[in-house]
């Protein structure tokens, strides 16, 4: 339902150690943000396209699906930063608009390219972690990395009453949909308020019975769960090692 | 006059056309590795102290009611859930709600925060909207200001006896606008213009996000008094539980 989550179960790399992994996405995407240069985006993006593709086994396509979605947001913003109104044309490109000119600069042009590319680095390495990392390991590293006990249960139960209340909204939809819903504006407006509000009933009657369930099976205030355990590869740990402080001495490099 | 009027109405929609066809409208998240590190760092200070009053008021509100936590994952989930539902668009691309407004009018404001950060970072995750970078500046327009303006505008409109439906009507199309703007001001202060510094730049993202996120305010604020009207109708025993969160809105008497 979501194809993120359904694809991270699917990978090759699930069953990697995940602090390894989590540490890698962040620490790369730490740099990557922190540095913002060109060259440093692209080995970025080269590297976790070619672990996300390659060692994870998520079909390309897939991932060029993935790497469209935040598009929108990247055009739109793009454009208010490049653009400029100033009543004097700039270096690179200028149009007349009301005795002003709408108009940019090459400099800026340049800084928006470099913008863009660290922006699709650092949404590779989200990738890179979301696809191959579920969300139930992601919260194993949080709990290693003491985040508040509460917190992660919260987030626990949330991840899991995500799906129920995906499928009862489907389903809701569906039947909507075939019983001619969403044929007009107003008639879809009613139909989405009236799934929004049954969906929430529901949800309030499901997490009573839930409450109930677990009451009787001895809940007293936390979840336990097993943890699966991964074995530790000390190759993967040498190859991130390496490729941090690659990194790291490239953007020294750079930055003198 | 009637041609004149086709005319413009033609016009504009070649104009509008290039931002129609695109394909799903959002609420606007702000892109992983979009802002600097400076930036990530100051937003997510600020959200600290609302994180932390949220956190706390949670805790009390369990160690009277255990039950509370089940509610509160549902009203996350649904958070969440309710920004994946497509509502209608009067531009034919599908839009997703943000929620957030609606959950603060439920839940109230301080335990929106808490749920917020969560819901946000599983958007991140599973749907790439927004990222772990600008965590703290999502967090702190869509979890903390937006839920807080539309909490306020709706006890204020209590106050004054306004009608509930407009109430709910203002609250949440108001807190959408806001969160927009919160959103365009971060961008504008990372990303000042080259002339007209930080001011010219916000109002370049206003200007620009203004074509996808006022026809959604506007929509979600209609689909949220739709939302009340069906809850108020029949399920006003379910909405005894939310009485667990003492800033909810809707206390029933």
């Amino acid at each position: 339902m979501i194809l993120i989550d359904k694809l991270c179960y699917t990978s090759k790399l699930r069953y990697t150690n995940p602090m390894i992994k989590f540490l890698f996405a962040i620490i790369t995407l730490i740099l990557c943000v922190a540095v913002r240069s060109s060259v440093i985006a692209c080995i970025v993006l080269i590297t976790t396209a070619f672990l996300t593709i390659q060692k994870g086994g998520i079909s390309p396509s897939h991932y060029i699906h993935f790497m469209k979605l935040p598009l929108i947001f990247l055009v739109l913003s793009t454009i208010a930063i490049v653009f400029n109104i100033s009543p004097t044309p700039f270096s690179a490109f200028a149009i007349p608009f009301f005795h002003q000119y709408i108009t940019l600069s090459r400099a800026s042009l340049l800084s928006a390219v470099q913008l863009i590319l660290t922006a699709l680095a650092s949404v590779s390495c989200l990738y890179f972690l979301s696809l191959s990392t579920p969300i139930t390991d992601i919260l194993y590293v949080l709990q290693r990395l003491h985040c508040p006990e509460l917190l992660i249960e919260l987030m626990l139960l949330i991840y899991r009453f995500i799906f129920v209340l995906l499928e009862i909204s489907n389903s809701l939809y569906i039947s909507q949909q075939s019983r001619l819903g969403n044929v007009d504006f107003k008639t879809s407006c009613k139909s989405a308020g009236a799934l929004m509000s049954t969906l929430l009933v529901r949800a309030f009657k499901k997490s009573s019975f839930l409450y109930d369930a677990m009451e009787s099976r001895c809940y007293d205030g936390t979840i336990h769960v097993l943890q699966e355990t991964y074995p530790v590869n000390k190759l993967h740990i040498l190859y991130f090692v390496l490729f941090e402080l690659t990194l790291i001495g490239l953007s020294v490099y750079l930055g003198r | 006059m009637k041609t004149k009027q086709k005319k413009i109405i033609f016009s504009l929609t070649l104009l509008l056309l290039p931002l129609v066809c695109s394909p799903t409208v959002n609420a606007m998240h702000i892109m992983e590795g979009y802002l600097a590190p400076k930036y990530c760092i100051a937003w997510g200070v600020l959200c600290v102290p609302f994180l932390i009053a949220g956190f706390l008021s949670i805790k009390k509100t369990l160690a009277e009611h255990r039950k509370a936590l089940m509610i509160l994952a549902m009203a996350g989930a649904y958070a969440f859930v309710l920004s994946s539902l497509k509502i209608p668009s009067v531009t034919g691309s599908s839009s997703h709600p943000t929620g957030t407004g609606l959950g603060a009018v439920l839940f109230g404001p301080f335990a929106m925060s808490v749920i917020g950060i969560i819901v946000l970072l599983f958007q991140a995750i599973l749907l790439a909207h927004g990222g772990l970078t600008t965590l703290g500046a999502n967090t702190f327009s869509m979890a903390i200001a937006g839920p807080l303006l539309s909490y306020g505008i709706f006890k204020l409109c209590e106050k004054l006896k306004v009608n509930k439906l407009v109430a709910v009507f203002l609250a949440t199309a108001l807190g959408d606008l806001f969160t927009y703007v919160i959103t365009s001001i971060q961008l504008g202060i990372a990303h000042p213009s080259e002339v007209g510094g930080i001011g010219a730049s916000i109002g370049k993202f206003i200007g620009i996000f203004a074509i996808t996120q006022i026809p959604l305010a506007i929509i979600e604020g209609i689909v949220s008094v739709v939302v009340m009207i069906g809850l108020e109708s029949y399920a006003k025993s379910e909405l005894t539980d939310l009485g667990y969160f003492k800033g909810g809105a809707i206390h029933v008497k």
